[in-house]
């Protein structure tokens, strides 16, 4: 077989110059050629980890603050347009409003921050009691009385535009002590 | 040689795979030419990159195919480059196959000894031809949905076998649902792996007889024929010879090929960002103002569909397409003269030439007439959802029987109905809420009309404003500067009945 060059008689050739520079161009191509395919293939590959535009938040929970209880803090639902990546979804999410005075309002993520039970309020204690762990939560405040939870409830951010309750709703990772959006 | 390669030689025997693969001589003086299958390898590779990443952002039903192409566009980060690189690079896969086996056909490379590896280069070529067609549907546009309707139908015309080769291709008598996931799977499970293995079949072969040196190498003093033990005999000397004066494929030849192969690269990554794939409006089946024009590399096919008489179609659509491939697989059989330079093969010049011509005279002949929009004529503008529905009850309801628009329809306006209005420009002359009013109960607005009324329970309220909205959108030739002068004239209340 003399198709193929004799291995060791190679070296010491007057061509090794001209040989090491065609092995680099070869080289430089490959690597251009990688990185132009690289680019948009890992790019979009790890787009999902990308930091994302965030959704506005903002929705009407209540259409007028005049028929909203005070001292009482009340459960109201909506519901959520999810945007899960092309299929569009709507979702029931609630959230607890309470004001003491009619005027300001505090809003609490509907989830427990334990596990992310739904929790209700109870009449008789007057605290938020999640039904799954026994967890309690302080009405106004929302810190933790008791239970297992690790953080207080979720305060969203309130406002008031023409006398309807907005809330820009957000929700954060369960069972941590920091208070991280998920 | 260090610790790790003594190690692999020692089990897969590095060197012999290296002496075999990159140290090989090579005939001398290969031409430019020659690296145009080693760039279709490459750009099969960024096909296969990028169309791996495609199919994560995609999902293969007339639901959300179309959304999650614009999802892709407008979302993912790089994802109108990366489906702009797939969307080229399948041009680029075409013309370089084509242009491979141009090279392969001119310089008599199909000949002894590598009459099998161009019948490898045959169903690589329809293997790429295929991606391209299963791969056109997929992102759900009205492009795609059109021209894979035309593109079925004409496999539909194979006489005896038609009907059941566009049920196959369709899976099921309808371009729909099932199409999109056949074709999905097709181009994403089948092909790839058909091409992959034939694809390395065929290198394997390269490897094995060596590539095919530039003419001239084998044609001095060559017997006539290819079939004869002495031209083997002569074969195998020149070409030993031709070897012996020859480079070595690492790195002489190699650069060659990652020169041309990154310069395509390079030309992919500017056309998918600049130009982009594009993406039409959403498939609609029941938009009959559609013009569907395939991919254009199957355009001259399209185009000679054209030229022929209707009874001929069936013979073109099949027997054109049949015969060119059965001459492909056959020609290293028939043809077994030893002559492989082009200027000596006038039969083979002629034929190239001759098709060649064809298909370009073809190509530009469809590319010069008028690009078809996706605009309905009289409407001029697109359609939106309501008013889509609407043309459909148009048709269904055979509304076009009596009343005339944009020259069609009519072909009933006598006796009761010869007074039919034409309703070209009825969009100019009467709001949408006044046609739904009319089309309720035409007798309240003219006594004595002819038109029955269409009111519930003929049509439902909605598909009487799907149907107003339609009518409404009809704005004449004149649609751009024409202006609206509704002469809307409601008729009274109409009195509630007395009881008796």
């Amino acid at each position: 077989m003399d198709d193929h060059v004799e291995m060791g008689a190679e070296s010491a050739r007057p061509d090794e110059g001209r040989r090491g520079f065609l092995v680099k161009v070869s080289a430089a191509c490959a690597g251009v050629s990688a990185v132009l395919v690289g680019f948009p293939v890992v790019r979009s590959f790890v787009s999902p980890s990308l930091p994302q535009p965030r959704a506005d938040g903002w929705v009407k929970v209540a259409d007028d603050i005049a028929l909203l209880d005070v001292g009482v803090p009340v459960r109201v639902n909506f519901v959520q347009e999810l945007q899960d990546a092309w299929v569009e979804s709507r979702s029931l999410n609630g959230v607890w409003l309470y004001t003491e005075d009619g005027d300001k309002f505090k809003a609490y993520n509907g989830h427990c921050t334990h596990l992310g039970c739904s929790y209700v309020y109870d009449k008789d204690l007057k605290h938020f009691f999640c039904p799954c762990h026994r967890g309690q939560f302080d009405v106004k405040t929302g810190e933790v009385l008791a239970g297992p939870p690790p953080r207080p409830l979720d305060e969203l951010q309130v406002e008031i535009r023409d006398s309807a309750v907005f809330v820009n709703y957000r929700d954060y990772r369960l069972g941590v002590s920091d208070k991280i959006e998920a | 040689m260090n610790r790790l390669s003594k190690w692999l030689d020692e089990r897969i025997d590095l060197v012999g795979i290296r002496r075999t693969l990159l140290d090989r001589r090579m005939p001398r003086d290969l031409t430019w030419w020659h690296t145009l299958g080693s760039a279709t390898l490459a750009v099969f590779l960024v096909q296969a990159a990028t169309g791996t990443i495609l199919a994560m952002y995609y999902a293969p039903s007339p639901d959300h195919a179309y959304d999650s192409i614009r999802y892709l566009e407008h979302s993912v980060a790089s994802g109108a480059l990366l489906r702009g690189i797939h969307h080229w690079g399948a041009s680029a896969m075409v013309i370089l196959v084509v242009a491979h086996a141009i090279r392969v056909f001119s310089m008599g490379a199909y000949k002894y000894p590598r009459e099998l590896n161009w019948l490898l280069g045959v169903a690589l070529l329809g293997i790429v031809l295929g991606f391209g067609f299963t791969g056109y549907l997929l992102p759900w546009d009205q492009k795609a949905y059109w021209a894979t309707q035309v593109g079925t139908n004409i496999a539909g015309t194979t006489p005896v076998v038609g009907a059941v080769i566009v049920k196959l291709l369709r899976g099921g008598a309808q371009l729909g649902v099932a199409t999109l996931t056949r074709f999905y799977a097709l181009h994403v499970l089948l092909l790839p792996a058909l091409l992959a293995g034939i694809a390395l079949l065929h290198l394997t072969l390269v490897v094995r007889n060596g590539i095919a040196p530039r003419t001239g190498v084998l044609e001095l003093n060559a017997p006539a024929r290819t079939d004869s033990p002495e031209y083997h005999r002569y074969y195998a000397e020149s070409y030993a010879a031709s070897k012996k004066a020859g480079v070595r494929f690492w790195p002489d030849i190699v650069v060659l090929d990652a020169v041309i192969a990154t310069s395509l690269v390079l030309l992919l990554f500017l056309v998918g960002h600049f130009v982009g794939a594009g993406l039409e409006l959403p498939a609609d089946p029941s938009d009959s103002s559609y013009v569907p024009r395939p991919e254009w590399y199957f355009l001259p096919f399209f185009q000679l569909l054209k030229l022929v008489p209707g009874s001929m179609e069936s013979v073109a659509a099949v027997g054109v397409p049949g015969v060119l491939v059965l001459v492909l697989l056959l020609l290293p059989f028939f043809d077994r003269r030893s002559a492989r330079a082009f200027n000596r093969r006038p039969v083979a010049r002629i034929s190239l030439f001759g098709l060649l011509g064809g298909i370009v005279l073809l190509l530009g002949a469809s590319i010069r007439e008028p690009k078809p929009t996706a605009i309905a004529p009289e409407v001029g503008r697109v359609l939106n959802s309501p008013e889509r529905a609407g043309r459909a009850l148009f048709e269904r309801q055979q509304c076009g029987g009596c009343h005339i628009v944009a020259g069609k329809g009519g072909a009933d306006r006598k006796g009761d109905a010869k007074d039919s209005p034409e309703l070209t420009e009825v969009g100019l002359r009467h709001s949408a809420a006044y046609i739904h009013s009319f089309i309720e109960d035409p007798s309240r607005f003219h006594t004595g009309s002819k038109m029955p009324a269409f009111g519930p329970p003929v049509l439902s309220h909605q598909e009487i404003e799907e149907l107003s909205r339609y009518l409404s959108s009809l704005r004449g030739k004149n649609w751009q500067t024409a202006k609206e002068e509704f002469v809307d004239t409601f008729p009274e209340p109409r009195k509630p009945k007395e009881k008796p």
